[in-house]
């Protein structure tokens, strides 16, 4: 029993220093900090449309959490960045740079908990990294925690794998913005909406 | 009149509170009408909408009148439903006696009641654990099947699920594959003869899709046909060693069926991996329509569309039967307007093609001998040629159904002029990640700068009769009515009524709180005539529309159920 309580104890402090388990367990620092925000910008512009700024999925998958950087899905940072170099953006696939690809990579590792480090990412390794892509916990740790309704899991939602920090519940991602009358109306008074009735 | 007046949700109360005051105290007490086989069979002159494209032929042809040329213009909102979740809707209402089943992204069937719009239940699968992470072109469905007392959805992640029609509780649910590893379903249900039939996405994913027959009472499965042959079967010879196991072939649009030939048609999709230098071969079946025996499954005969495809021009555009006369000779037809550009008129007795005609600029299918198509080779792309061919990926049309009708015996087809640059890319197959090993981008047909129309073919010539031409593309399915009006809707989200002879336009809604991608229904109830449309941007035009994404980037998102009557 104490043992536990004491493990109990330490993982609480751990994670109010915001150091979550799996990076403790070894997440490595795969890309530097500039890379990601760099990466958010391009994704923001180029993405988000279709996996939602927050990376939580519209049209297109979420792109962070525990579903999806599974261990059963297996992936490694080399899979996914040779489909986002080849593939992505879906309307424009190989249109970005090979720098922007590489800050997309880091922003989306750096959002699945990987931390920054001091070596720049480079195409070159992230196209033969065989490092597993898994979720290691919401993103930014040391005072940047990012805490949005995509750093959570469904209700029902199984646990990350083993020795990882469970997720905590979702917020209904649209809570509030659901009042339909609202946003008939928000529509309605959208400026410069074309073919108005006539 | 202003937009404001039509939608006020003030305005609708009294409407709403009154309609459901005079609802029969009888048709209420009556509860559920039960769908039997006998009326699935007629559902064509049914006065609900019982099932996808309404008949099993696939028409979504209408004999209602009350709705004509001469008043369509004097139609108006009846009632509405908002739904808050913001991806695509491309659902069609069906409608059973006064019950109305509509869906929604993310697999959500709501039950109303068709006259009040009144709320009767609502059931939201859980798809908490799914990462939704194989699902090529939004996160979409397409609509429920009836049968029974049950209402039928596939989903996202596999399932088959069977709810009761008066409560939206759970009968049974069955996962025919798991999620997240390649397959997913958008689909309709179709209900026949006690079974219900789904069919698997995944063509970009690497899956192994097929159609499958499950029990609509239990939930068993009856018969499964994969779309891919493994080898030792038909059409096994047609992939290199192995590569059947990933060869896509997706099922993804509900089938239509024969009774007088007791044949169950089913279109399938693209090859896996797009581009088709990795796989030598004609790879059977994709691409290809199929004639099924609805007991077992098996394959009576099939029709390639476009062999070995390098273009994902999936063969998955509901095949229509009906009956045309050309060159003078009378045929029992199939007909669809294929994602390769050619409109297919075939014998439905044998699968001999009776005529292609072009209904769009088509130039990777280049021409046919002895009634089949030939590719024009200079247009395959490779890992270091890229080729510009039309049309562009996303089709000639994509999944919109067509309309045929039997007074003006025309088909009415969404078309979107497009063509692409296109490029082999390296690839490698993982179970959950994109298999397509091709680079793309859909851009203008150099001789049209319209992304879209609403044309009508002749069925007797293949010619085109009318043609309404749209800047922005036409992404939303048809529906005839023997009161000669066409319905479709626009992506500025209008709801069009075109005079089927003609193609002149006889009403347009107000502009709807979003763009429309969904087909038409149209139903009676106590004598009287309602026209319901899903309104709600998304599907696979802004995720994979290449130069058309901007044209339509600025198209609010949101779903909405809008319901039509005359005063």
């Amino acid at each position: 029993m104490r043992t536990r309580g004491l493990a109990l104890a330490l993982s609480i402090l751990l994670a109010a220093l915001g150091v979550q388990r799996g990076e403790a367990a070894g997440a490595p620092a795969l890309f530097a900090a500039a890379q990601a925000r760099a990466g958010r910008a391009v994704f923001e512009h180029k993405c988000a449309m279709c996996h939602g700024r927050r990376l939580q999925g519209l049209s297109g998958p979420a792109l962070k959490g525990p579903l999806f950087a599974s261990r059963k899905a297996g992936y490694t940072v080399r899979d996914i960045f040779l489909f986002l170099s080849v593939n992505m953006p879906a309307y424009a696939p190989g249109s970005l740079s090979a720098e922007q690809y590489v800050s997309v990579m880091s922003f989306l590792l750096q959002q699945n908990g990987f931390p920054a480090g001091r070596v720049a990412l480079t195409a070159q390794a992230a196209a033969t990294s065989t490092v597993a892509l898994r979720y290691h916990g919401p993103a930014g740790r040391r005072g940047q925690h990012d805490r949005r309704a995509s750093d959570c899991a469904a209700p029902g939602a199984r646990a990350p794998s083993a020795g990882r920090t469970a997720p905590r519940r979702c917020k209904p991602l649209a809570a509030g913005a659901a009042g339909s009358a609202r946003r008939v109306d928000a529509a309605r008074s959208r400026p410069g909406a074309p073919e108005r009735l006539r | 009149m202003t937009i404001i007046h039509v939608f006020s949700r003030r305005r609708l109360w009294p409407l709403a509170l009154l309609a459901a005051t005079l609802a029969p105290a009888a048709a209420l007490a009556a509860g559920y009408p039960q769908v039997t086989g006998a009326r699935l069979a007629a559902a064509a002159t049914d006065n609900g909408w019982l099932m996808f494209r309404r008949d099993y032929a696939g028409n979504s042809y209408a004999p209602f009148r009350q709705i004509d040329t001469a008043n369509v213009k004097d139609l108006r909102l009846v009632w509405s439903y908002r739904s808050h979740l913001k991806e695509g809707y491309e659902g069609t209402p069906i409608v059973n006696g006064d019950y109305m089943f509509i869906t929604t992204p993310k697999d959500h069937v709501i039950a109303l009641n068709a006259v009040t719009g009144k709320v009767l239940w609502k059931y939201e699968k859980s798809l908490a654990g799914v990462a939704l992470k194989t699902v090529c072109c939004d996160v979409v469905n397409r609509g429920v099947a009836l049968y029974g007392n049950d209402v039928y959805l596939a989903t996202l992640d596999n399932y088959v699920v069977a709810l009761n029609a008066e409560t939206g509780r759970v009968v049974w649910q069955r996962q025919i594959k798991p999620a997240d590893v390649g397959y997913a379903m958008t689909l309709a249900p179709m209900t026949l003869k006690g079974m219900v039939i789904v069919g698997e996405s995944g063509g970009e994913y690497g899956a192994r899709d097929f159609i499958v027959a499950l029990d609509a009472r239990t939930g068993r499965e009856l018969w499964r046909r994969y779309t891919i042959p493994a080898p030792g079967h038909l059409g096994g010879n047609t992939w290199p060693k192995g590569m059947y196991k990933h060869g896509g072939g997706s099922a993804w649009i509900t089938g239509t069926y024969d009774p007088s030939t007791n044949t169950l048609f089913w279109g399938v999709g693209n090859p896996g991996p797009w581009l088709a230098k990795l796989r030598p071969g004609k790879n059977l079946f994709t691409d290809s329509l199929l004639a099924l025996h609805p007991r077992s499954g098996k394959i009576k005969w099939y029709y390639q569309y476009t062999p070995h495809d390098s273009w994902d021009y999936d063969g998955v555009n509901t095949p229509v039967i009906t009956n045309l006369r050309y060159h003078g000779r009378q045929y029992r037809a199939v007909v669809e307007a294929n994602r390769n550009g050619w409109f297919y008129a075939i014998d439905r007795l044998n699968g001999k093609l009776i005529y292609a005609v072009r209904f769009t600029r088509a130039t990777s299918v280049a021409g046919f001998r002895n009634g089949k198509p030939y590719t024009d080779n200079a247009l395959r792309p490779t890992l270091t040629k890229q080729v510009f061919t039309c049309p562009s990926f996303l089709g000639g049309k994509n999944w919109w159904p067509i309309s045929v009708d039997p007074l003006t015996h025309m088909a009415y087809v969404p078309t979107i002029h497009t063509c692409m640059t296109m490029k082999g890319a390296p690839t490698f197959y993982k179970a959950g990640l994109p298999y397509l090993g091709e680079t793309f981008k859909v851009v203008h047909d150099p001789d049209d700068r319209n992304w879209g129309a609403l044309q009508a073919i002749n069925l007797d010539t293949g010619g085109q009769a009318w043609d309404h031409e749209s800047a922005l593309p036409w992404d939303a399915g048809a529906m005839s009515t023997a009161g000669g009006v066409v319905f479709s809707g626009s992506a500025r989200g209008h709801l069009y009524a075109f005079d089927a002879r003609t193609g002149r336009v006889l009403w347009r809604s107000p502009q709807l709180s979003s763009g429309i991608i969904a087909p038409p229904s149209t139903y009676i109830v106590d004598g009287k005539q309602y026209v319901a449309i899903l309104a709600g941007w998304g599907g696979g035009t802004p995720i994979w529309g290449g130069q058309m994404v901007e044209s339509v980037s600025n198209i609010p998102r949101g779903g909405h159920l809008y319901v039509f009557a005359l005063p």
